[in-house]
């Protein structure tokens, strides 16, 4: 109990990390039910990657452009928002644009789309010696060097997602039920649409830069398929998802504290042990 | 009666600009009861999502409503095509209907959600309002849909093949029920189904697809043993 009470006192050394991990695991739940409900998962693992590898694009360039690296490191920040956001939001309206198109296969582009962002990531991280450090923190999770910044940033972008989500939940909501009627209701099914994306592509770039591309896939994931197993309607579905989601990452943060462990692993694995205690638990009021 | 609300001029319908029907040239009188026939792959579903603007045409001239007022539409799909995995109920389903007279931003107030349990209750449906839509029967989940429908305060219910997958007694039992409305509400309903005795029954005009050609009248001028054996033959053809 005591590395609770550290964990929940103000002058906690890492409560920005504490503010910013439960945050996403509150907010990645609420875009997450989209991706499930329109059976799109697939994308929810490659937006992540996609998003990782903008990151590391836009990294690679001050080191392209033979800029300093004190300069390239107090730019960072900036420049990992702006090509997690740029390369998430670019890549989710060309693959949203190809869904609606309905030909091919949307799974093999999906997995494309991610192994090459992953290779891509890989290669990038091989040439910049750098970065490779802070990268490396990135894609394993590591939610421990969060400053006030990109507490701030996470905080902002995650309440417009959640005003957004809020104010139009049943456009988004009848668009993805239900496209026919929605048009002959007169609803704008490719704006409500292009929202939708704009908000899972946002969430998503700003979940990556704080917790990382899996354990961001982690909560987009996990959480929602728990709140599906025991949600009765879709107002608890979503609340359900995303409470699992919040409590989920405070919970694997103070395991990981506890523990000494890393704080993105320990969360997804927490939710994996909670989905599988939530299936169990359904099966045997079932009986 | 007699007041056209759906006017077809030469309409060609089809996708990317390829013509699957042309030179249909029809009209659908204001509370009509119309069935849409056909084999599978005539155009039906094409001339339903053409009708209802999910589609544009590929040629002619397609009116809709008269004197600039444009009617609402009460879609009812087939159950089948919505996905089971949204952990709605059957009262979010039919809620749905307000959607379009409720502006983003807003939500539906007490007397919308007052409108839906009356829609509700009057497609014998209020049993379903709290239970998972996907847990319902076809017969029960149809009659989600029509409450939904009637949500919209349809000038036209547009049903694509409502007792697909529905038990005999259901069929009927649904039908019944859509004739009894459209003759309360004084509603124009639009039927796609493949079901001649029901058609027989209830219809009043039957659009009749089938190869190239579109067929329309009165139940009496088509379903003549002569026009049948035509049209069968024709069909087997």
């Amino acid at each position: 109990m005591e590395s609770l009470k550290d964990i929940l006192s103000p002058d906690f050394l890492l409560r920005n990390s504490v503010y910013t991990s439960v945050l996403v695991g509150f907010a990645c739940p609420l875009v997450g039910v989209f991706l499930v409900l329109r059976r799109l998962v697939f994308m929810g693992v490659a937006l992540p990657q996609i998003s990782s590898t903008g990151v590391a694009v836009a990294l690679s360039l001050p080191v392209w452009l033979g800029l300093t690296v004190n300069s390239a490191e107090q730019h960072a920040h900036a420049l990992a928002f702006i090509g997690s956001t740029g390369f998430t939001l670019v890549a989710i309206l060309i693959l949203a644009l190809l869904e609606r198109r309905g030909r091919g296969s949307a799974e093999g582009r999906l997995g494309t789309a991610y192994v090459v962002a992953t290779a891509l990531s890989i290669l990038l991280l091989s040439k910049n010696r750098v970065a490779e450090s802070g990268w490396l923190d990135l894609l394993k999770g590591e939610i421990i060097t969060i400053s006030n910044f990109d507490l701030g940033l996470t905080a902002v972008a995650l309440a417009c997602a959640l005003m957004v989500l809020g104010l139009f939940n049943k456009e988004l909501l009848l668009v993805s039920f239900d496209r026919a009627m929605a048009a002959t209701l007169g609803k704008n099914v490719l704006f409500w649409d292009t929202v939708l994306f704009l908000l899972i592509g946002l969430t998503v770039s700003v979940a990556v830069l704080s917790v990382g591309p899996l354990i961001a896939f982690g909560f987009l994931l996990i959480p929602v398929l728990t709140a599906h197993l025991l949600a009765r309607n879709m107002k608890w579905f979503v609340i359900l998802a995303s409470v699992l989601g919040g409590v989920g990452s405070f919970l694997g943060f103070w395991l990981a504290y506890q523990w000494d462990c890393p704080v993105g692993p320990t969360d997804v694995v927490l939710l994996g042990a909670l989905y599988m205690l939530a299936f169990a638990v359904k099966k045997a009021v079932a009986l | 009666m007699n007041q056209s609300i759906i006017t077809l001029e030469n309409l060609a319908i089809g996708y990317d600009g390829q013509a699957v029907l042309s030179g249909i040239s029809l009209t659908v009188a204001r509370g009509s009861f119309t069935a849409i026939l056909g084999a599978n792959g005539t155009g039906k579903s094409t001339l339903l999502k053409t009708l209802l603007g999910l589609q544009p045409p590929v040629g002619g001239r397609l009116q809709i409503g008269a004197d600039g007022v444009k009617p609402v539409f009460g879609y009812v799909p087939q159950a089948i095509q919505l996905d089971p995995l949204y952990p709605l109920t059957g009262y979010d389903v039919a809620l749905m209907g307000t959607f379009g007279r409720v502006g983003p931003a807003r939500f539906p107030s007490r007397a919308e959600r007052d409108f839906v349990r009356e829609c509700l209750h009057a497609t014998a449906a209020s049993g379903f309002a709290q239970k998972k839509f996907s847990q319902l029967s076809g017969g029960q989940k149809q009659r989600v849909l029509i409450a939904r429908a009637l949500a919209t305060k349809p000038d036209i219910l547009v049903l694509d093949e409502p007792t697909a997958g529905v038990d005999v007694a259901a069929t009927h039992a649904l039908l019944e029920f859509i004739s009894q409305i459209h003759q309360e509400r004084y509603l124009t309903v639009l039927l796609v189904t493949h079901d001649l005795p029901l058609v027989r029954k209830h219809a009043q005009q039957i659009i009749w697809l089938h190869g190239s050609a579109v067929l329309h009248g009165t139940v009496a001028e088509l379903f003549t043993p002569e026009r049948m054996a035509e049209i069968l033959e024709m069909e087997v053809g």
